[in-house]
């Protein structure tokens, strides 16, 4: 029996129109009405006009941004060295890094903040800090590997040449090795971001009591409002098909995506 | 060893079932019976709060509860044992479909969005925005009749309770109608004795109290929250003597507790806020644990949370208190009630969901929860036992031999007209400021108790735009310059590499 490209596809498509196409058209239903069903701006209106939301806003872009930068201080080192290292078991190695992807999440996060009070004593006096530890603990894996994998496909002989053009070791790895790895260091940032703009659970339980855009719509659907909720998911949406439109449109970094998805 | 018993159960079951099916088939004498042994069996869609009921399983050895009246021991879920009586009791198979919610907002999301239940276990609050929505299915005549041996709900019911349920209405209708309680409880704050002062507990205010700074939790929802700040913004009017004294004292508290207007959430905004800056964290469940590891002092909880970590922490040989402050007292209850929708006015359905109610409300049932999920049962048993009484006995009473025992009397739950020294128990000291204060509160912290009544429509708005801005970063304590900055370097952050593949093609 012959089976065509088009009917392989159809379980994809059923998920696709059930699960992702069918929940946004909700979301974008209420996103755009009142509680009685009429057509409005009226919360995406109050959402920009309201200090404390816009503040939650830019609350939850610094706690991405500043997770992302530490994330990548951190990642791109490890990846480098894991990557030049002519160890034969490197793969053992990068399991070392990936391995805590495996434990359950809660769990590590309760173990971080047993250790943290340990050092600090009492969480609640850096919760910005603490935050941004668990988060970077939590979210260092996705930076590490497209970086590992693009460093790891670069082809030594660029490297050479530029010594042999007379480049010392700083001037290669800023001309060479940092350009040719770009790809990875984008699909690694957009993986690190967006989760860590929405990401509440980290905050809740590291005791951060400054809400984030996640908690924001958790907070409108315990209130039954959820066109408020559903506003916010929709906003959360925009701000990622924006950025993905500025990075990801590269198409190296799409393979690179792909690849760090192992 | 419980899944021997059940093996053994379902094969006896299927033995004389069929043994029975197939007599009457030879001889044709017990054809009726047969008929209903085939009907197709009821299904109950039960929908409880998490860890609420006993799902049995316990060490015979180590959890037998040995009353004068008997041994109580859970060794199946009780909504299992429920079907079993069911089929003994009344002749029909039933099904319990029994499934969780977490929070009564999520209850009732899960209603809105079309899940159908028979019967749900939401607080007093949500029951009253059910039956205000019309949601709810009345309870029959028959399960009222006292005289129904069956009827274990009306006939061992704390007097207390069935008090608070008549005389709360809602459209004119009495709860009770509606609603039968579960289980029942005030709020107050769990410490550590040894570094918190006892006479900071008796306020609310201990949450903003810098002595305390990032040492105590509050809740992590608005109307938990809401109402303590009232009780710490009202504290001098709500222990001003006039005010306790007057006639009129349960009206006017709970009036002044449900009190919503513009400038009162104006001033719990500004309260909370100051409370966000002190406290150590906003939780729903972790407080008990950071009680119990000593990471927090002070902690805002839930009576029957407080017997729980009290219980825990006890078994490492550390000692929490539970204090309920002296303004006033969340008093709450958590009810069954039956849903229009899954009910569907079928009266055979109905009977099965007041026999549930019935079964859970058995006197010994009652004992087997409260051992179980640590809360207080509304039922205070009466005719068909005293098996609460004596659990409450056997669970706190003091040794013989004990010296240092107070007399506690709890009369107003179990009999309110009965002689002072009824139920009375006889206690060690120290128990008036542990368990047994948070499980069965003495008549004067009761006293204080107020109900808090759901926001509705503008207010709940209201009330949730308060959290919203409590629990937010507001935008102005940034200067300008500053946020023009950031947003730049976020913006080229984002943009850099962009550009850079630009140029590079």
């Amino acid at each position: 029996m012959k089976i065509s490209r088009k009917t392989l596809g159809i379980p994809y498509g059923l998920f696709l129109v059930l699960f992702v196409i069918a929940p946004l058209v909700v979301i974008a239903y209420f996103a755009f009405t009142d509680g009685t069903g009429h057509l409005t701006l009226g919360n995406f209106v109050g959402f920009f006009s309201d200090p404390n939301t816009m503040g939650t806003l830019l609350y939850s872009l610094v706690l991405a941004f500043v997770t992302t930068l530490v994330c990548l201080f951190i990642a791109y080192p490890v990846a480098y060295v894991l990557a030049r290292s002519k160890w034969k078991r490197k793969s053992i190695l990068l399991l070392i890094f990936v391995m805590p992807m495996w434990i359950n999440f809660t769990l590590r996060i309760t173990a971080l903040k047993e250790i943290l009070t340990l050092i600090e004593g009492n969480l609640a006096f850096h919760p910005f800090l603490n935050t941004v530890i668990g988060m970077t603990y939590d979210f260092l894996p996705f930076m590490i590997l497209p970086i590992y994998n693009t460093l790891e496909r670069l082809d030594e002989s660029l490297l050479e040449a530029a010594s042999d053009l007379g480049a010392d070791s700083v001037q290669a790895f800023l001309r060479v090795t940092l350009p040719l790895s770009t790809p990875g260091i984008v699909s690694g940032v957009s993986m690190v971001f967006l989760p860590a703009m929405t990401n509440y659970v980290v905050l809740d339980m590291l005791y951060n009591s400054t809400y984030i855009m996640g908690s924001l719509i958790g907070s409108y659907f315990s209130a039954y409002d959820w066109n408020g909720g559903s506003m916010i998911a929709l906003l959360l949406l925009v701000i990622i098909c924006i950025f993905t439109f500025l990075t990801g449109a590269d198409e190296s970094a799409g393979k690179e995506r792909g690849g760090a998805l192992l | 060893m419980r899944k021997m018993t059940l093996k053994n159960l379902s094969l006896f079951l299927a033995l004389t079932l069929g043994a029975t099916s197939a007599g009457a088939f030879f001889s044709g004498e017990n054809a009726k019976e047969a008929q209903a042994a085939s009907e197709k069996p009821i299904v109950l869609r039960v929908c409880n709060w998490e860890e609420y009921m006993d799902l049995g399983e316990w060490d015979p050895e180590e959890e037998t509860i040995d009353l004068e009246s008997g041994d109580i021991l859970g060794e199946n879920a009780l909504y299992e044992d429920f079907e079993e009586y069911y089929l003994e009791t009344f002749g029909r198979e039933v099904i319990v479909e029994y499934s969780c919610f977490g929070t009564n907002e999520e209850l009732y999301n899960m209603l809105t969005l079309g899940d159908v239940y028979d019967l749900v276990c939401p607080s007093d609050y949500m029951l009253m925005k059910l039956m205000t929505e019309n949601k709810l299915q009345a309870f029959s005549d028959e399960f009222f009749d006292e005289e129904n041996p069956y009827n274990y709900y009306v006939r061992n019911l704390s007097p207390f309770i069935r008090d608070t349920f008549e005389n709360h209405q809602i459209g004119g209708e009495p709860w009770s109608r509606y609603a039968a309680g579960y289980m029942w409880g005030v709020t107050g704050i769990l410490y550590n004795p040894e570094e918190v002062d006892a006479e900071d507990v008796q306020t609310w205010g201990i949450l903003n109290n810098p002595e305390y700074f990032r040492q105590v939790t509050i809740k992590d929802n608005v109307r938990d929250s809401y109402f303590a700040a009232l009780g710490a913004l009202r504290s001098s009017e709500l222990t001003d003597p006039a005010f306790t004294g007057a006639e009129n004292y349960g009206e006017a508290l709970e009036e002044l507790m449900n009190d919503t207007s513009e400038e009162t959430v104006a001033q719990v905004q500004e309260y909370l806020q100051s409370v966000k800056d002190n406290v150590y964290s906003f939780e729903t469940d972790s407080g008990k644990a950071d009680m119990i590891t000593g990471k927090v002092l002070a902690n805002y909880q839930w009576s029957g949370d407080a017997v729980y970590a009290m219980d825990q922490a006890e078994e490492d040989d550390f000692y929490l208190n539970f204090a309920v402050p002296d303004e006033v007292t969340n008093l709450w209850f958590d009810g069954w009630c039956m849903l229009k929708k899954g009910i569907e006015e079928d009266p055979e359905k109905q009977q099965v969901a007041e026999a549930f109610v019935n079964f859970l409300s058995r006197p010994d049932n009652a004992v087997r929860n409260m051992y179980y999920i640590g809360y207080t049962s509304v039922i205070s048993g009466g005719e068909d036992g005293d098996q609460v009484f004596e659990y409450l006995d056997w669970n706190y009473g003091a040794e013989e031999d004990e010296e240092d025992t107070v007399a506690y009397n709890v009369g107003y739950f179990f009999d309110p007209e009965g002689a002072p020294e009824d139920y009375t128990l006889i206690v060690p000291e120290e128990s008036l400021q542990r368990q047994l204060f948070a499980q069965y509160p003495p008549e004067d912290v009761i006293r204080r108790g107020a109900l808090m009544r759901f926001f509705d429509g503008a207010s709940n708005a209201q009330i949730n735009r308060m959290w919203i801005n409590v629990r937010c970063y507001n935008i102005n304590n940034v200067p300008f310059a500053l946020r023009v900055i950031l947003v730049l370097i976020i913006c080229s952050a984002m943009v850099v590499p962009m550009i850079r593949k630009h140029k590079k093609g």
